[in-house]
């Protein structure tokens, strides 16, 4: 029992630390940066096409094989109603999972890993409803800011009458 | 194969498994994991070894792991410390475990002492602890002092009369017990009891565990033949138990999840009669489906005095009987006898090469602790693991195709070697794949044994005399579909025995014999089964399908199906002809679900109907369901497959053939008739190139035979897919049934056919 015991500190010890820091990765759309916890992407691929989905919005960019799995992509661009993204052999999709799924989302570039202090996350200003139903919060990393993707409030709401 | 033969391969399999556990946990309590929940898994095992020798009357190995298991309890509760003494004690009683399971599966016979010291040793420690705790009070000792003595109630072996050496009674030779406690039990099952699945011979055997058992059942009240009620129970049985320690709540509580569905009296004799010889009891008959059968044979061979000696495997009917007769007059001491082991006082039985396990190898006394596993026929795999392994063989067998495809002629001419290569990489793919499938095939008899109950009752429900024939029971299909089969099958039986057979009386007057016939038949065509029911009843009754058909919407009014499209028309969501609505069919749902399901499946149905003579449900079901035909399509610079199954056919057409209809839609003539027009291009906002002269049709089956037009870009060719889902990641789309990884790595969606046409529908309605 003493043994268990321990464990628990030691799980408790390194629950502390992440729950103090994060580390983010960060990509660009335009000239903002947004970032997502490192631990929910799975993978980092260049934009390579995607099969457009019929009866979806304009912001699901279509379906990708991932080693064989279809998984869809968004626009986060159009997500944030900046038009779709004209793609070229540049662009990056990041493949990340939201509870049980995994989707990509299509980026401009991805630029860091960040490492930044929970405590230094602020809430999103209200006012604009596009900001805070998709962005956890901002965070300041070297002077920039960094928006929190909300990973569930971006997938949702893929269907055109949904 | 028997059935029991089955149960006892499943037995040994599962004994195998549970021997390996105990390797394991021991293996931890050795090491000093002396948890409780190591021990109560050891104590399962154990006792799921013993429960399964019981029903196949192993003795020996019952006798023993009972010995055990009490020692394991005692230990559980901490009466017995677990010392690295009895550590090892234990361990050398799962060898011998394993040596009795071993014995048990080859057919040979053990040593009448073997693991006997053992078992002292056993009963020593637990006494010996016993002597020290007074609270131990009621739970005499005795008991696990001596040879346990199953009493053999399962006569489910008269089969092995051919097969095992008469012996000399084992339990003749265990040394009777100080009686303090004999019990007398009538017990009275009712109609209920039956009624509810509830089968007196485990009650038996339950009662047979609490001490020696014996039965006798009383027959008088069973009526001539002539007033025999299949369905009534005439039996009484009356059981006396003699056990130093059952009680008669421990009597009862065998009794009670029947209760209320018999009549049970317990009753304590005041002296404890002398212990009869078990080999004279009557055996408990009994018969899950009706205990009419087994009276009735007894009636036949003219023996209703005496205790019939009756094996009724749980799912005994016709079969119950026939064993039944083969062997009237068997005794159950006969039957005792020949299912116990004959002691062999000589030699240390070697373990023959026997036909059931020819792994097992001769086993040596004690030191070969390796060598002691029981020899597997079978492993039970995760089904996701499986499920893995044919979807990669599913990617294999189309990268396969796909290079294969890419060999022109140039190429084949330039590099025989490899043309060579590709056609062996061709041929054993294909076989890969098809031993994959095989693991997942089972045969439909699963599906198929279940029905001659369902036409049993509905034949009693309905007043039809009707006969079920099934053919091609082996046939072997995928898991899956088989898991998919069982409902479609019932509504479809149902269906012939409700609205096809007709009352004998009617056959009579058509020249029919009275007793109606449904034929089950499964077999093989191509990459398909085909699974048939046919009746020969009277057929469907058009002219009632299509005016019930009309009334409730089904079709427009104005319409006039062709007589085979009248005939589809049954599974159509909604229909039922029956003018009441029955018990077993006619609430209008029924018929749709089969379409439903085996749509869901990949599968077709067909029905074909003569009237008069009888009715024909074919259902074309897919071998497998990783691999899917497809037509491969382009909308606009998309690929799209279309799945082969519903395509009819696929035309070029001008664009100046394609009518306008009033509601906005467009309609397309073929073959004289006009169909509904979908251009995949404008549904899936696609840009495709619309100043073509000529567009690319595709025709297809929609529900109920209704054909819709899709306008394709471009139609590239037949191939094989492997169904990838798309909510896996995402979630339902309409209009796309899923999607499939094409031979270049791209994303191709798979059209849902059924779903346009649906959508269609629905926004010409709106």
């Amino acid at each position: 029992m003493e043994a268990l015991n321990l464990r628990d500190d030691m799980g408790e010890n390194s629950a502390i630390a992440a729950h103090n820091s994060m580390q983010l990765i960060a990509f660009s759309i335009g000239e903002q940066t947004y970032g997502v916890e490192i631990t929910t992407v799975r993978e980092i691929r260049a934009w390579n096409g995607a099969t457009p989905l019929p009866n979806t919005r304009e912001f699901v960019r279509g379906v990708i094989n991932l080693r064989g799995t279809i998984v869809p992509i968004f626009d986060l661009r159009a997500r944030f109603g900046d038009g779709p993204t004209s793609p070229t052999k540049n662009h990056v999709v990041v493949v990340m999972s939201v509870g049980d799924k995994w989707v990509g989302i299509l980026v401009d570039a991805v630029s860091d890993i960040l490492t930044v202090s929970r405590e230094d996350i602020h809430n999103v200003p209200e006012g604009n409803s596009v900001d805070t139903e998709l962005l956890n919060g901002i965070v300041t990393h070297d002077s920039r800011m960094v928006g929190l993707i909300d990973l569930h409030a971006v997938v949702s709401g893929a269907k055109l009458d949904g | 194969m028997s059935d029991l033969d089955d149960f006892k391969a499943t037995y040994f399999d599962e004994c195998s498994e549970l021997l390996n556990e105990l390797e394991e946990q021991f293996a931890a309590i050795e090491a000093g994991e002396r948890d409780s929940d190591r021990l109560n898994a050891v104590f399962r095992a154990i006792h799921s070894i013993k429960g399964g020798a019981g029903a196949f009357g192993f003795s020996a190995l019952v006798g023993f792991a009972h010995a055990y298991e009490t020692l394991l309890d005692y230990v559980r509760d901490g009466r017995v410390e677990l010392t690295d003494d009895v550590c090892a004690l234990c361990i050398r009683a799962n060898d011998i475990i394993a040596d009795h399971v071993k014995a048990a599966q080859s057919g040979d016979v053990l040593d009448a002492d073997y693991g006997m010291e053992e078992k002292e040793r056993f009963d020593a420690l637990a006494r010996g602890e016993a002597a020290d705790d007074d609270e131990t009070g009621g739970e005499s000792i005795e008991e696990f002092d001596i040879d346990f003595t199953p009493v053999m109630v399962n006569l489910d072996a008269v089969e092995e009369v051919a097969e095992a050496p008469a012996a000399e009674d084992a339990f003749d030779t265990a040394p009777l017990q100080p009686e303090t406690g004999h019990w007398e039990v009538t017990f009275t099952p009712h109609r209920a009891l039956f009624e509810r699945a509830n089968d007196p011979l485990l009650l038996f055997r339950e009662l047979a565990l609490l001490g020696q058992m014996h039965t006798r059942a009383v027959l008088g009240e069973i009526p001539p033949l002539a007033n025999f009620e299949p369905f009534a129970v005439y039996c009484t049985w009356e059981i006396s138990i003699v056990s130093p320690t059952v009680t008669e709540a421990a009597i009862r509580e065998v009794f009670e999840f029947v209760e209320g569905d018999c009549d049970i009296t317990v009753t304590q004799v005041g002296a404890p009669a002398a212990a009869a010889p078990v080999a004279k009891a009557a055996p408990a008959a009994a018969a899950d489906d009706g205990l009419d059968l087994l009276a009735l044979a007894d009636d036949e061979v003219g023996v209703p005095a005496a205790p019939a000696a009756k094996a009724a495997a749980p799912k005994a009917d016709a079969a119950a009987q026939d064993k039944f007769e083969e062997a009237p007059g068997l005794s159950f001491s006969e039957l005792a006898e020949t299912m116990a082991p004959p002691p062999k006082p000589v030699a240390p039985p070697r373990a023959k090469p026997a036909a059931i396990a020819p792994a097992a190898a001769p086993a040596a006394e004690g030191e070969d602790h390796g060598t002691r596993a029981v020899g597997v026929q079978s492993i039970r795999v995760d089904l996701d693991k499986v499920d893995r392994v044919v979807n990669m063989v599913g990617e294999l067998v189309i990268t396969q195709s796909m290079l294969t495809q890419q060999m022109d002629e140039t190429l084949r001419a330039r590099y025989t070697e490899l043309v060579r290569g590709l056609e062996v990489l061709a041929q054993t793919t294909r076989g890969l794949q098809d031993s994959v499938m095989a693991i997942r095939a089972q045969p439909v008899k699963s599906v198929f044994s279940r029905m001659p109950r369902l036409v049993r009752e509905l034949a009693t429900k309905t007043g039809k005399k009707i006969k079920l024939e099934t053919i091609g029971e082996n046939t072997e299909i995928d898991k899956t579909v088989i898991e998919q089969l069982s409902d479609p099958l019932t509504h479809m039986i149902r269906n012939s025995a409700d609205h096809g057979i007709e009352q004998p009386d009617v056959r009579l007057g058509r020249g029919k014999s009275e007793t109606g016939t449904i034929r089950l038949s499964a077999e093989q065509a191509g990459g398909n089964i085909l699974i048939i029911v046919e009746d020969d009843g009277g057929g469907i009754n058009r002219e009632r399908v299509l005016q019930v058909a009309r009334d409730k919407g089904v079709i427009p009014p104005d319409t006039n199906p062709t007589d085979e499209q009248i005939d589809q028309l049954i599974f159509a969501p909604g229909f039922s002809t029956a003018a009441e609505v029955s018990d077993l069919s006619g609430r209008g749902v029924g018929m749709d679900v089969v379409l439903s399901n085996i749509k869901k499946i990949g599968g077709s149905v067909h029905v074909r109907s003569s009237t008069g003579k009888g009715t024909r449900m074919t259902l074309r079901l897919p071998l497998t369901l990783a691999v899917l035909d497809v037509m491969l399509v382009k909308v606009g610079d998309s690929p799209y497959v279309v799945p082969l199954s519903s395509i009819v056919e696929t035309i070029q057409v001008s664009r100046a053939s394609f009518e306008r209809v009033p509601s906005g839609g467009q309609v397309l003539q073929v073959r004289g008739e006009y169909v509904q027009v979908i251009d995949l291009a404008k549904r899936f906002d696609m840009k495709s190139q619309t100043d073509q002269d000529s567009r690319f049709v595709v025709l297809c089956e929609a529900e109920g035979s209704q054909k819709v037009a899709l306008i394709v870009d471009d139609i590239i060719g037949q191939q094989q897919v492997v169904i990838k889902s798309l909510e896996e990641n995402f979630e339902r789309v309409e209009g796309i049934a899923g999607g499939t990884i094409l031979g270049d790595g791209n994303v191709a969606l798979i059209v849902d056919v059924q779903g346009l046409k649906t959508q269609l529908i629905h926004k010409n309605a709106a």
